[in-house]
């Protein structure tokens, strides 16, 4: 197979956000990170929201180095007050809250059937893809609906078409769906937009499974017409400055697949 | 000819109208519509003892306070819990628990959601959330549990299917669904019941993971 052409860089985002302040969940590594990487790119102050400070200090810390403006918070995003306070960080640090990302998800483990899947997996990708995702638009949609903001849900290919191999992970990245698309249409009318990503891109976890199987990527990315699995800042990162900007003023209740052209079945 | 097993999960409409339907069409007929069930391995032998093999499951388990309109901003953790996540996780949990019983028949398994899971529903945000993760969990299963002889389906129905009344009106208001190219949303036990049926029969062995949408021509999604 044609090694997959080389894509053009990405163009500037630089002043799509400027003034806006953004919350992004799981933003200590991957997909969140690069959201994160992008979004202060664009001029945003940002907050990585992680559970964990030792990826999420040094990742705010790089973002800042860039010329950036970014704040760490501890968040456990199953836990309702850790999700309250970053969004009081937001208010206290940069004085507003115009977009909230839910990127965070627990790992969803090797694949397996449903049968296979343990109590303990069911619950952790429950709490932190359907439970946090109410905490985060909960907590967020006061600050939200003050600026004309938007809350933006990280969910997945295997979200819409489903996943043989994943089917636990499906299922929650799938509810996600139903939770954006009514709340669209429930806060439309107060002018806060809700749209989601459905990203394939490189994260640790994307990294730990081609470290595995040495024949994921070529296959992976041989399914894919552009040839490639995305990279979280500059090919998933520009679509959440989209979606956060006055760019998709006009959008709500959507679901961007961010895959290379993997998933045409929308 | 032994007359073929279905289990019909959840309480209320439209569970009781398809099993009504179903044990007219011949089908013998087990319910389990207490919702305050939590599936474990051994739930299916305390409930229905005696059935080994299952050739047809019909999930439409839904608890009340999922059916009741709320803003999401209004919703306690407590609520949430209950009218999306807790359902969610049982039918992930009924799913553990009736593979084996259904690939012992060659079985079908059949989810009913709501239209709003796939079209939205302003004041559903929960019952969207619980009903839409259920439908994708259909193409999940479609997909892993086709070599095993099983096939599952979700059928998008109506709002009136699950709502009060007044709620339903709502939906299809906010919706535009008005005036079903058919001239009528189906009926439950006549209608929906023999569209299960039929999913469940040879003829259709060839068709899984379909997500089919049974209003009268209401909802056309892409």
């Amino acid at each position: 197979m044609n090694e997959a052409p080389r894509p053009p860089p990405s163009p500037p985002v630089a002043g799509l956000l400027t003034g806006r302040v953004a919350i992004i969940t799981g933003a200590g590594q991957g997909v969140g990170l690069g959201i994160a990487e992008a979004m202060a790119a664009a001029g945003a102050a940002v907050i990585i929201a992680a559970r964990r400070p030792d990826n999420g200090e040094p990742a705010a810390a790089s973002i800042r180095a860039a010329g950036g403006r970014a704040g760490f918070v501890r968040c456990d995003v199953t836990i309702r007050a850790d999700v309250d306070a970053a969004v009081d960080a937001a208010l206290d640090r940069f004085g507003r809250l115009d977009v909230m990302v839910h990127n965070a998800v627990s790992p969803p483990g090797p694949p397996r059937p449903i049968q296979d899947v343990d109590d303990d997996t069911i619950a952790a990708q429950i709490a932190t893809s359907t439970t946090a995702a109410f905490h985060c638009a909960q907590a967020a949609f006061a600050p939200l609906r003050a600026d004309h903001g938007s809350l933006i849900l990280l969910t997945s290919p295997a979200g819409i078409e489903g996943s043989g191999n994943l089917p636990l992970y499906a299922t929650v990245k799938g509810a996600q769906r139903g939770l954006l698309k009514s709340l669209a249409r429930e806060w439309g009318p107060h002018g806060v937009r809700v749209n989601a990503i459905a990203p394939v891109a490189w994260t640790p976890a994307m990294r730990t499974a081609t470290d595995a199987n040495p024949t994921l990527e070529a296959r992976l990315s041989g399914r894919t017409p552009l040839g490639r699995i995305g990279d979280p800042t500059d090919d998933i990162g520009p679509v959440a400055v989209f979606l956060a900007s006055a760019l998709s003023r006009h959008m709500t209740g959507q679901t961007l697949a961010v895959d290379g052209g993997r998933y045409l079945g929308l | 000819m032994a007359r073929r097993a279905v289990l019909i999960v959840g309480a209320g409409e439209p569970a009781t109208s398809v099993a009504v339907g179903l044990g007219v069409a011949g089908w013998d007929v087990h319910r389990i519509d207490d919702d305050t069930i939590v599936w474990t391995d051994d739930t299916l032998a305390v409930q229905c003892s005696g059935l080994g093999a299952v050739d047809l499951v019909v999930h439409a388990r839904y608890p009340a306070v999922a059916r009741r309109r709320a803003d999401l901003v209004d919703l306690d953790g407590d609520q949430w819990r209950a009218a999306a996540d807790e359902p969610l996780e049982a039918a992930i949990r009924l799913a553990r628990c009736v593979h084996r019983p259904l690939a012992a028949a060659g079985g079908t398994i059949v989810f009913l959601v709501p239209l709003m899971a796939s079209a939205g529903g302003a004041g559903f945000a929960a019952f969207a959330t619980a009903a839409e993760g259920i439908r994708v969990l259909a193409k999940s299963l479609a997909k892993t549990w086709g070599t095993d002889g099983i096939r599952a389906h979700a059928l998008t129905l109506d709002p009136s299917a699950f709502l009060a009344p007044v709620d339903a009106a709502g939906m299809a208001e906010a919706n535009s669904l008005h005036d079903p190219p058919l001239g009528r949303v189906p009926d439950l036990e006549t209608e929906v019941a023999r569209v299960i049926a039929a999913l469940a029969h040879d003829d259709l062995a060839v068709l899984t993971g379909a997500s089919l949408v049974v209003d009268g021509g209401l909802w056309m999604p892409g």
